[in-house]
């Protein structure tokens, strides 16, 4: 095919424009008012709904209903079908409703729920309801509302007419969260066409054949005691959701939920862009919280609506309550809904994922520090900056490869001129106990002579397009199709493909990067897929788009587990994500940029994706698009270092920017930055362990450590790692001061020189060029290793420092946890999980480990070097450490070594070992 | 194996109330100065030892206890407590070397002796006399082709002295000549007047009537058609910019939304995909390399022209300067013959210096001669002219025409070359202007589909097939002429505009070995050369070889 000179040139010149002003191309993608589901849902008007609960029963263990029109026609006298509702039940106050339409009435087409996701463990939770106690509402002539336990102290409650969902605390009848409180409940089933309608859609010279027609569902959603509500990622823009409906709002578009790759995506937007999880968390003054979670794969969109939206319709609703209403709108699928009760932050999480699973845990060297570029370009290149690391005693634990290393971008593959011993080259890199990682995308090049995209074709292992065809979009390689990973069997096939046998020069020391996977289809309809292509058993694109990157993320994530023979704990690195991508690795933000403000909006994403389970996340370090000032990549590495996931990368255009190449004091900055994380891993691997146990996220927000404090609600700029750490990002150049709130009315010790501030207020404090503002919080015990090493590796048996932060009863407690950090055994008990607490100048550690497990399998030399007391008095000369009858010297001592800061009460070599049990008693 | 290790600890920590030292941690160093330079020693054989640092003072048994008390790492070197600290390996038998505490009993062996790991998890032989006697190989090697390199740019600074003396001695001798020149040509310039003037005298009523409007209507038509040739000209230059380099106003940004809906699926690929990579779809950089290559053929055309005519013009100065000395020679004292030569003369030195590359020979002796002679002949023109009488024949009035041509030129010629020279001189050379014989010479490197062209002191480019990139113009040497930098090269999409670091190395012989693109644009080259065999580098090297023998205990066997 050949373009005519005119319009290359033509293009070639928008192609230069386009790179010089506003990068995102706000117009290729679709607004609401162009998405016709979401202009007709948000042009209905409360009360709207008039569907009626009829039939309400107990079967199966579920609260039944189905759900009729008043009046039964439709303004074409069309009989309109009933819903079928059904309402469940489960252990630790989670409810789910669902609403669909009713098979027994030969829909056209089966609706899409999303399958794999829900974990199998949740069915087990399933209460079986036994009965239904009716209840008449006051005011409403003859109304009923049909009432279930949920939990102790919950009840669920279902209202006939009109039809109403709710959850409320059994005391004073206060309401948690509800669904249709307003009547925008709308289901567009399915039907035939009529012979003038034109289900088409066309965007930007795509057509949507759309040959099922319109299909959306929306409804209303509300959460009471409500002050603010968050989560429903992925989105560059504050941590409390800010309404986008009502009064006061100037732009209104609603948060959109729909995975794409957005070129230069800007911060504070509602945009939708990698990954999708529709699950909102609302938290209030009375300090509780609620949840609700929308299991459906298709756009969404969803409005938070201002404070008296509604106030020309006149609804009655609860008016004692604080609430948050929000309007949700899905293009497809079904009703699939959770509740969740709370009442606390960490129960909303450990709810929500006893439904999506918990995150998995990573290896140790996983969340130590990443150093990517694109590209590493060949293996000279790869030992250079290797070795680069070591002349400048920078800790480092993998290196990354980005496309350029493949063959033609056909993933699997080498390059074989610039990596010509890719094997050789994990070695050189392990035997100093450093990882690799190869990214492996899931367009695969259309070329006969590539094996997989063979082997794909003849097994018809690829979507089609409407047609039938396999579908073939433009990515990396050029002409490209994708694997249908929705069908487990090609989920199986693909992870087949990381054996060592099937990936030639991969090693051990192997992960893997998966970008692109929303998926990104340079030439399709918003950079993404057709909706109209078709997935296993014809579902369509539309349906599961917000998955697709979920499934291809678990195709990999259980390839890799394969790989190891079940023994290696995998590491995948994801851009897109649904609810449940916990469970197959880490995620990171994307293609960010260079300034001040993405990295400051980090820190919302980073807050957002945690509390909705994605706990193992994080921004790229300097930012990718751009040249970053010294000063703004420093500052980066300084908050990055907290990140879940550290790793610094670089788009291709960018200057080299490896922490050595910007003259000796930043390069001192930057090495220092990343020992915070070195030192701090026993106790970020203890908090990844507490995010496998019960859901609650690394780093999180003020409020789920202090939930009742108001003035934390609205902060993103400062974040807690676990419970003991506060940390405050510098967000501007040349800082010389910032303002930090510290919660609660405890004592804060400044992470680096043990100074001690008064919680429960704002401190106006100097910052230098040195660090970020970080805080250990009194009261608490941070385990820590003080030595550094080329990698975590090395790292393994070197010995604990423990700080000990006193509170105002001169007590303290933590935790420490730790396994071999990298093969599954920690699942069957082979673990040492301590308990650190000091009381009445006395430090005992105990075993935390489920006794029915035992200290099977896993044991450590590793002791501990030295204790640091913050706000112990000075004065004790020695302490006893038992069993043993041993004396340990205290000195003062620095808080960090080779640092400044006044001196602290240290114990001085007490030699404990940290897999017994013990004490030392201050004398 | 675990409880035997626990048992001897255990019995240990029993024998004594306080806990010694060494006994909390398995991984004590058995010799307490492990990891202190010999030379250091006595510095740690008091009791009491300060930091170096002066920040704190610490016992005998508080050194190399694994316990980190000085904030520079002082009283723990030979273990990895301290972030701070510094391993001596003695390596002996190899060089010595200072480690990182970070390496301290890492599991990997750093040190050839071993001394680093001694925790017992892992093994490490001792290398030091292989990897010493390679080392020490190596060092020898490395000595005697400094040896030669030292040699090599002694001889190089020799020539580089002459060819400064000679240069320097040719703009002497172009300055002496241009004053004469100078001199000449004002002189002509005032007999030309003259001699107008009397033309004019004379013709003047002839013209009167005849042609004044015509004069006008000629000149203001020649005018006109300056002006139209030159409009075209300026808007395809413009055109050719707009083309290459800048980006065309947000208008066009606006239309993207409504081309894109005609471009062909792969073409939207292409476009979408090219917002990342920054590079041009396949179509449009054949384009645009046809479009540069257009206007590479058009420079280079110009540029073969414009060599061809310059190295004409240097074959016809040679041979017209050659018939001339010989003349000169011949012709010395007669008189008439050199009457005569005067006309011939104008074609003789119808010389153009410009660009002249390989001028030196006109700084020979001889050159004396010929402007002597240059001289004479003028000064013959100008006493002939002055004998006649007004009115002044036709003949001379033209001859002194074409002497003033001749000679402007000529002084133009040597201005241009003057300034050159001047130029050339002004460059910095390096120490002992080591690097004054780079100026005009290029220095290639072919990698895969790439032709890369160093030319010092002016420019680097990067040559594909036909089209060329510039790399970088020069800029200067830097970190003490171990580099040559090139900058503001030609302009890179969303990048920095392209520039060249070329690291020097002492080699042999001057040869561009390697160039690198580490960052998007930023081009590192490799060259060798004997400018960089360095004596006091050379002597530098001579030590460290003597230090290694010293310190190998097998030196004697050796040799």
């Amino acid at each position: 095919m050949k373009m005519k000179p005119f319009k290359i040139f033509l293009i070639f010149l928008l192609f230069l424009a386009s790179q010089t002003v506003h990068s995102w191309k706000k117009d290729e993608f679709r607004n609401c008012n162009q998405t016709p589901f979401c202009k007709r849902a948000r042009s209905r008007k409360p009360g709207a709904c008039t569907l009626i609960a009829h039939d309400v029963s107990i079967s199966d263990g579920d609260l039944t209903a189905q759900l009729i029109p008043k009046a039964p026609h439709d303004q074409d006298g069309d009989q309109i079908k009933p819903l079928t509702l059904s309402l469940s039940v489960y252990q630790d106050g989670i409810m789910r409703l669902k609403i669909d339409e009713d098979p027994s009435l030969d829909p056209p087409k089966k609706r899409f729920q999303v399958p794999d996701v829900i974990i199998p463990e949740f069915e087990a939770k399933k209460l079986w309801l036994q009965s239904a106690s009716k209840e008449k509402i006051d005011g409403n002539d003859g109304g009923f509302s049909s009432v279930v336990y949920l939990s102790d102290g919950y009840e669920a409650v279902l209202r006939h007419d009109p039809f109403e969902i709710y959850v409320r605390e059994k005391a004073g009848n206060r309401r948690v969260v509800s669904l249709n409180s307003h009547g925008l409940f709308d289901f567009e089933q399915l039907r035939v066409k009529k012979e003038d309608e034109d289900w088409e859609e066309r965007f930007r010279g795509h057509t949507d054949t759309r040959p099922y027609g319109p299909q959306s569902i929306s409804f209303d959603v509300s959460f009471y005691g409500s002050d603010f509500v968050y989560g429903i990622p992925e989105h560059a823009t504050s941590f409390a959701l800010k309404p986008t409906r009502g009064p006061g709002v100037d732009e209104s578009e609603p948060y959109r939920l729909f995975n794409l790759d957005v070129f230069e995506y800007v911060h504070d937007s509602p945009f939708g862009i990698y990954g999708s999880i529709p699950f909102m968390v609302s938290h209030g003054k009375s300090g509780k919280s609620s949840g609700f979670f929308w299991l459906n794969a298709a756009e969404m969109q969803i409005d938070v609506l201002a404070n008296g939206w509604d106030a020309e319709d006149g609804l009655l609703m609860p008016t004692l309550q604080s609430r948050i209403d929000t309007f949700w709108m899905s293009e497809a699928g079904i009703v699939d809904t959770f509740f969740f009760v709370g009442p606390g932050p960490k129960d909303v999480v450990r709810q929500y994922t006893s439904v999506t699973g918990l995150p998995s845990m990573p290896q140790l060297f996983a969340i130590a520090y990443h150093q990517c570029r694109w590209n590493y370009r060949d293996e000279e290149d790869v030992e250079n900056v290797d070795s680069k690391f070591d002349e400048h005693d920078i800790p480092y634990d993998v290196l990354w490869l980005d496309i350029e290393h493949t063959d033609g971008k056909r993933y699997f593959t080498w390059d074989k001129l610039l990596f010509p011993h890719p094997d050789e080259m994990q070695k050189k890199l392990a035997t100093k106990g450093r990882h690799m990682v190869t990214i492996v995308d899931p367009h695969i090049k259309r070329d006969e002579s590539f094996q997989l995209h063979k082997d794909a074709t003849q097994r018809g292992y690829y979507v089609k397009d409407a047609t039938g065809k396999d579908y073939d979009g433009w990515c990396w390689p050029g002409s490209s199709s994708y694997p249908d990973m929705l069908n487990p069997e090609i989920r199986s096939w693909w992870g087949g493909k990381f054996s060592y046998e099937n990936y030639i020069g991969s090693t051990p020391s192997l992960y893997i990067w998966n970008d692109m996977n929303e998926p990104s289809v340079f030439n399709g309809p918003e950079v993404t897929m057709p909706r109209d292509a078709l997935h296993l058993g014809g579902v369509e694109h539309r349906e599961l788009h917000n998955a697709y990157g979920y499934y291809f993320h678990m195709a990999t994530s259980d390839g890799l587990v394969k790989r190891g023979d079940g023994k290696d704990r995998p590491f995948v690195l994801s851009r897109a994500f649904f609810a449940g991508s916990q469970r197959y690795g880490a995620v990171w933000t994307g293609d960010n940029t260079a300034d001040w403000d993405q990295l400051r909006v980090s820190v919302p994403m980073i807050l957002t994706l945690g509390l909705t389970g994605m706990s193992f996340s994080g921004a790229d370090v300097g930012g990718f698009f751009g040249n970053p000032e010294p000063e703004l990549l420093v500052r980066w590495y300084q908050l990055g270092a907290y990140y879940p996931f550290f790793r610094g990368h670089a788009h291709h255009d960018t200057k080299r920017r490896e922490p050595w190449l910007f003259g000796e004091r930043n390069t001192e900055l930057m090495r220092d930055a990343i020992r915070v994380r070195y030192t701090l891993l026993p106790y970020f691997y203890s908090l990844f362990r507490e995010a496998n146990v019960t859901g609650v996220p690394v780093v999180r927000p003020l409020w789920m450590e202090f939930p009742s404090d108001e003035a934390t609600f609205s902060n993103d700029e400062a974040f807690m790692v676990g419970n003991s750490l506060l940390v405050q990002g510098i967000f501007s150049e040349r800082a010389k001061h910032a303002s930090v709130y510290l919660p609660g009315k405890e004592l804060w010790y400044d992470f680096r020189t043990g100074s001690a501030y008064k919680g429960g207020k704002i401190h106006k404090l100097e910052v230098s060029e040195e660090s970020i503002p970080a805080f250990q919080r009194a009261g608490t015990i941070l385990p820590r290793k003080d030595r550094f090493r080329r990698s975590s590796t090395q790292m393994v048996h070197d010995p604990y420092t423990l700080v000990i932060a006193l509170n105002s009863s001169q007590a303290a407690e933590g935790e420490l946890y730790l396994d071999d950090g990298k093969s599954f055994d920690f699942m069957h008990g082979a673990y040492i999980h301590r308990r650190f607490v000091f009381s009445n100048g006395q430090l005992t550690s105990s075993n935390m480990a489920s006794p029915s497990l035992g200290r099977s399998g896993f044991s450590s030399d590793c002791i501990i070097e030295r204790i640091i007391l913050l706000e112990h008095t000075p004065g004790p000369k020695s302490a006893l450490v038992e069993p043993g009858n041993k004396y340990a010297e205290i000195e003062l001592g620095p808080l960090r070594l080779g640092g400044h800061g006044a001196a602290a009460v240290t114990i001085r070599k007490p030699g404990v070992r940290v897999a017994e049990d013990w004490t030392i008693k201050i004398l | 194996m675990k409880l035997t290790l626990s048992f001897i600890s255990l019995s240990l920590t029993i024998s004594s109330l306080i806990i010694p030292s060494h006994a909390s941690s398995s991984s004590l160093p058995s010799n307490s100065f492990l990891g202190i330079a010999p030379q250091d020693e006595d510095y740690f054989k008091g009791e009491i030892i300060k930091c170096k640092n002066g920040s704190k003072t610490f016992t005998k048994t508080q050194l190399n206890d694994d316990f980190c008390d000085c904030s520079d790492g002082t009283d723990e070197p030979g273990t990895s407590a301290c972030p701070q600290g510094k391993f001596y390996c003695r390596n002996a038998g190899h060089s010595s070397s200072l480690l990182f505490s970070s390496r301290v009993n890492d599991g990997i062996c750093d040190c050839c002796d071993g001394s680093d790991e001694y925790d017992g998890k892992v093994k490490c032989p001792n290398t030091c006399w292989e990897a010493g006697k390679v080392a020490r190989d190596k060092l020898k090697k490395k000595i005697e082709m400094y040896h030669k390199g030292v040699a090599l740019r002694r001889e190089e600074n020799k020539q580089a002295k002459q060819a400064i003396a000679r240069d320097r001695e040719e703009l002497l001798a172009l300055e002496n000549e241009k004053d004469v020149l100078e001199n000449l040509v004002k002189q002509l310039e005032g007999q030309i007047q003259k001699l107008e003037q009397e033309e004019h005298l004379e013709k003047e009523e002839k013209m009167k009537e005849a042609s004044n409007e015509k004069v006008e209507k000629e000149k203001s038509e020649t005018e006109e058609k300056v002006d139209s040739q030159k409009e075209p000209l300026k808007t395809s230059d413009e055109e050719k910019m707009g083309l290459s380099w800048k980006s065309p106003s947000n208008q066009n940004e606006k239309d993207e939304f409504q081309s894109t809906e005609g471009l062909s699926r792969e073409e939207l690929g292409r476009l979408v995909a090219s917002r990342w990579t920054g590079k041009k779809t396949e179509d449009q950089v054949e384009e645009i390399d046809t479009a540069k290559r257009d206007y590479v053929g058009n420079r280079e055309k110009e540029e073969s022209a414009h060599d061809e005519h310059s190295i004409n013009n240097a074959l016809q100065f040679n041979e017209n300067t050659q018939k001339h000395h010989e003349k000169g020679r011949n012709d010395a004292g007669d008189e008439e013959s050199v009457a005569d030569d005067v006309g011939s003369s104008s074609t003789h030195y119808n010389i153009r210096l410009e660009d002249h590359e390989n001028s030196s020979d006109i700084a020979t002796p001889s050159h004396q001669s010929w402007l002597v002679k240059i001289q004479e002949t003028a000064q013959n023109i100008l006493q002939s002219v002055n004998f006649y009488p007004t009115p002044v024949p036709n003949l001379d009035a033209n001859q002194v025409r074409n002497e003033y041509n001749n000679y402007t030129t000529r002084l133009h010629d040597i201005e241009s070359r003057i300034s050159s020279l001047t130029e050339k001189v002004k460059y910095d050379f390096g120490i002992d202007n080591e690097f004054y014989l780079f100026y005009d010479r290029c220095f290639e490197s072919k990698q895969d589909k790439y032709v890369y062209k160093v030319c010092p002191f002016k420019h680097a480019i990067q040559e594909e097939g036909r089209s060329e990139t510039r790399l970088g113009n020069w800029e200067k040497f830097g970190s003490s002429y171990r580099m040559m930098l090139f900058s503001n090269g030609d302009g890179c999409w969303n990048g920095p505009d392209r520039s060249l670091e070329v690291k020097l190395r002492c080699g042999l012989k001057t040869e561009l070995t390697s160039v690198d693109e580490p960052s998007r644009c930023e081009y590192v080259a490799l060259m060798y050369t004997p400018a960089l065999c360095l004596e006091e580098k050379l002597k530098e090297l001579k030590q460290k070889l003597e230090s290694m023998n010293r310190e190998q205990p097998w030196s004697h066997d050796e040799l």
